[in-house]
């Protein structure tokens, strides 16, 4: 690929005879918003510190803006990192830590004031120059810590989970103004996050990581709509997993009978004999009295009921199986909330399917 | 093999190596010396350097050197005893009792007479308790006593009482720092669950605590059994310990050779009830965890 | 829990007045005007200070023990660093026994290491000097060196090295901008507690010790002449005020240390 401004050729990484990145190739666009997405321990942290140079690679080639990096160390690399702690300077004042990496810059005093003044504007910390470190809030040290990596103009942001450590509401906030940011500077941003719905809110792309390896590299949606093995379905958002018999074009699924399938449902090929059969929470619904539909229907019992306010969560027992299915519904004026142990009717769709080999 | 550990180990290493030579220079050699000066002997002025276990005979034989040990172990006992039980309600008070922000004070003002001039306090100590010292003369201006208390001076009494206010500080620092670090809920979990305040104190602070008690007792004792200046000022011929008998032989008896097997006597003595100590500390934080 | 809590104030008291009681009668006895210290006081002079001044012997020994305790401040807080940076930043092996092994002086008797180092010096054909006690009194000092700084550095977030180093920093000028005004308030304690501890040691001092006496190892001396007793009262207070001065120094940097990194203050020196 000739616009990738990283690219990783079969890049591993031993740490004694732990075997932490197990052969990654990966190619990260110029200007997009990539996001290294799994459980801890999956490797992803470490993959983001070998682009940054704070790890070596064993083997394999990493390239940065088409240059091997196995020589350049990570102070000479044009990636910036915002460390998960943030790594504010505690002994230095807001605008020093900003202004820090232009130490060596062959800029004037004014020019460094200038370029530190319309970075902490561009995070939205105007007039906070002289502030100590030490007093800012979670969320004011995270706006710092991206002032300071982006005040280099790096051609490659990275981001070491910058939003675990705030709450929740913030959290969101931050999420809409990291995208916002990266849309205006127009810079690559590689996200480290295990958060699969941040990962899905901001990401161009997102690379799913298992045990040192890449188990997907997809856009938000194909990777919700079409997981390539039941790992990364279950991994991202909810996936109802029924063992099903597949022959053929046509799939035998337990608790809802027959139905017909394409090879686009089975991302990672068209099994044959036993297989799992994979439906979100919201690709099923359930019908209330004397309601009627077109699509296919089946029925089971309610097990638990998860009211969320906007949303209800079902768990359904379906006949002929034992796991409980978990159906979500939008919560409608003049539409009660099922009791639990109602048996209720199910309505879903064939298309909504995805086939796994394993089950 | 990966690169990184390495290059890592390399780094740790040739960083530790400054203090790690310095040591091994300062104090493994220096040990070892003193081990192989114990198996020479010492003829007028001239050393014999062939091996003998005379000198470990004579110290294992001679009574005087079983009175000394023993005395050294008895006062350095009594003293660590003392210091803790003493020290443990006052790292209890500054820890439980204490606002956070006067705590640092409390615990500088404890550790500041641990800082000044050990000579000079143990001498002061000599003269409060002397024959006509401050304490007798004060008494006796007093009219509670006609005649000078001599039971305090010159005997191992005094030498406890001194070396237990000189390593007071020792022992309050571990006891405050186990206590510190009891999470405070487990104390309301406790009284939560039906205990009063003895019973928590016994079912949960003191065992959680017992980590800094033991740390204080070794820390306390290792220097006590070792020490030199105090038995010399205050403790008289009846409270000449271990320490004074290796520096009789080394300076004045010139017999270098019995001062070392003295000397590691009392190393095997003191590394014997560290690994005590160790030990019992492992315990307790087996149970902790 | 009323009556318990006074109690146990009371005792707090009582054990500081225990503690601090020897201390308050060295100023008494210091401007006491009689030879023999015992009550009731005589009346208030300061020629004990006087002759403070005009003993040259007194002199030598205080320039001696500065030399000895600045020496031994500087390099057992560098060997400190050094132990303290890779026991806290590197793994390596044998990294548990190497710092266990120098830190046994905190567990050896002060007399064993005086004698050890004795025979070996005169083994050595080395003879003694303030350079052979400089040497005992590092060997002593590293390991608390090393309790102070291990926390200073343990507590420094190896991401502000590695952040500054991404923002183009060379490892050395990080160390130089980054990390060392960060462990600045430990090395600074470090430095003073090995200084004190080394203006204050006596038996190695004794024992190593060439031509020219520690003050120590002067004032030893000294307390064996009953006349000269309110001259060593008048030099006990001055030490004593000495180092209540450097502590309190000490004690305000690390307050300041923890101050400047936002953390909270959790208590002492140890």
């Amino acid at each position: 690929m000739t616009d990738a401004i990283v690219s990783l050729t079969d890049v591993h990484k031993y740490y004694g005879t732990y075997h932490a990145l197990r052969g990654i190739t990966l190619d990260i666009r110029a200007g997009e918003f990539f996001s290294l997405l799994g459980p801890s321990g999956c490797g992803k942290t470490t993959l983001l510190r070998t682009i940054a140079g704070f790890e070596d690679v064993s083997s394999g080639t990493l390239l940065l803006d088409g240059k091997d990096m196995a020589r350049v160390a990570a102070n000479k690399r044009p990636t910036n990192m915002v460390f998960q702690s943030y790594a504010i300077f505690p002994h230095l004042s807001v605008a020093e830590n900003v202004g820090f990496g232009l130490r060596r810059s062959s800029m004037d005093s004014a020019a460094k004031a200038r370029a530190v003044d319309e970075a902490l504007e561009m995070v939205g910390l105007k007039g906070y120059g002289t502030r100590a470190a030490h007093a800012l809030s979670g969320g004011q040290r995270q706006r710092v810590a991206l002032a300071r990596a982006l005040i280099l103009k790096p051609k490659v942001l990275l981001l070491d989970e910058p939003l675990s450590a705030l709450d929740k509401k913030l959290r969101e906030q931050m999420q809409n103004e990291l995208r916002r940011l990266q849309r205006q500077v127009g810079i690559t941003f590689i996200l480290v996050t295990h958060d699969q719905e941040e990962a899905l809110i901001m990401s161009d792309r997102i690379a799913v990581m298992f045990e040192g390896e890449i188990a997907q590299l997809a856009s938000p949606q194909d990777l919700y709509r079409r997981p390539l093995t039941r790992r990364v379905g279950e991994f991202i958002g909810v996936m109802n997993v029924l063992p099903a018999t597949v022959s053929g074009q046509e799939a035998d699924i337990a608790g809802l009978g027959r139905a017909p399938v394409t090879p686009d449902q089975a991302p990672s090929g068209m099994p044959e004999g036993t297989a799992g059969a994979g439906i979100r929470p919201e690709s099923m619904s359930i019908l209330y009295d004397g309601e009627t539909t077109t699509r296919r229907t089946a029925s089971g019992e309610v097990v638990e009921v998860f009211y969320y306010g906007d949303m209800t969560y079902y768990d359904v027992v379906l006949p002929g199986t034992t796991k409980p299915m978990t159906i979500s519904m939008k919560n409608v004026a003049g539409r009660p909330v099922l009791d639990r142990g109602t048996t209720a009717r199910i309505a879903w769709d064939a298309e909504a399917l995805v086939l796994f080999g394993d089950t | 093999m990966g690169i990184r550990l390495d290059k890592e180990a390399r780094a740790g290493l040739t960083l530790i190596a400054p203090p790690f030579i310095f040591a091994i220079l300062l104090l493994a050699v220096p040990l070892t010396a003193i081990l192989m000066l114990s198996f020479f002997s010492q003829s007028y002025l001239t050393l014999d350097t062939t091996l003998t276990l005379d000198n470990y005979r004579t110290a294992l034989t001679e009574p005087l050197y079983r009175l000394l040990m023993l005395r050294s172990l008895a006062i350095s006992g009594c003293v660590t005893l003392a210091t803790v039980i003493l020290a443990f309600p006052i790292a209890y008070f500054v820890s439980f009792h204490v606002a956070p922000s006067k705590k640092s004070l409390w615990i500088f003002l404890i550790t500041i007479p641990f800082w000044t001039s050990y000579l000079i306090r143990v001498f002061l100590w000599k003269v409060i308790l002397g024959y006509n010292g401050v304490l007798n003369s004060s008494l006796q201006g007093l009219g509670i006593i006609d005649e000078p208390l001599t039971f305090i001076l010159y005997n191992a009494n005094a030498v406890v009482i001194t070396l237990a206010h000189a390593f007071a500080p020792f022992a309050i620092l571990p006891i405050f720092v186990a206590l510190e670090r009891i999470d405070r809920p487990l104390l309301e979990a406790s009284r939560d669950l039906g205990e009063g305040t003895v019973g928590t104190f016994l079912r949960v602070t003191l065992p959680l605590a017992m980590p800094g008690v033991v740390a204080a007792a070794l820390i306390v004792f290792i220097p006590t059994i070792g020490d030199y200046v105090t038995p010399q000022l205050v403790g008289g011929p009846s409270g000449l310990m271990i320490a004074n008998w290796i520096q009789t032989l080394f300076l004045g008896q010139n017999n270098a050779p019995m001062g070392a097997t003295t000397a590691v006597l009392a190393m095997l003595i003191v590394g014997v009830i560290a690994l005590v100590f160790v030990f019992l500390n492992r315990r307790f934080l087996r149970v902790r965890r | 829990m009323k009556l318990n809590l006074n109690w146990l104030k009371g005792y707090a008291v009582l054990y500081l007045v225990f503690l601090y009681a020897p201390i308050f009668l060295l100023p008494i006895f210091a401007f006491n005007d009689a030879t023999v210290i015992a009550f009731p006081l005589k009346g208030f002079t300061t020629r004990w200070f006087a002759d403070l001044t005009t003993t040259p012997a007194l002199h030598g020994a205080v320039l001696n023990s500065l030399f000895i305790a600045i020496s031994t401040a500087i390099l057992s807080t560098c060997l400190g660093i050094c132990a303290a940076r890779a026991g806290a930043r590197f793994s390596f092996p044998g990294k548990q026994g190497i710092i266990g092994f120098i830190m046994i002086p905190l567990v050896l008797p002060e007399i064993i290491v005086a004698v050890s180092l004795l025979v070996t010096l005169l083994q050595l054909g080395l003879s003694l000097s303030s350079w052979t006690v400089i040497l005992g009194h590092t060997l002593i000092c590293t390991p608390f060196s090393i309790a102070i700084l291990n926390s200073a550095f343990a507590t420094l977030d190896p991401s502000m090295e590695e952040a500054a180093y991404d923002l183009g920093e060379t490892k050395w000028s990080t160390f130089r901008l980054i990390t060392l005004p960060l462990v600045m308030p430990g090395i600074i304690s470090s430095f003073l507690i090995a200084f004190t501890i080394s203006l204050d040691e006596f038996i190695i001092a004794f024992f190593l010790t060439g031509a020219e006496p520690t003050l120590p190892v002067y004032l030893w001396g000294q307390l064996r002449f009953p006349a000269k007793l309110p001259i060593v009262m008048a030099l006990g207070t001055i030490l004593v005020a000495f180092s209540i001065l450097l502590l309190t120094l000490a004690e305000i940097f690390r307050r300041r240390g923890i101050a400047k990194a936002g953390g909270r203050d959790t208590g002492g020196f140890l």
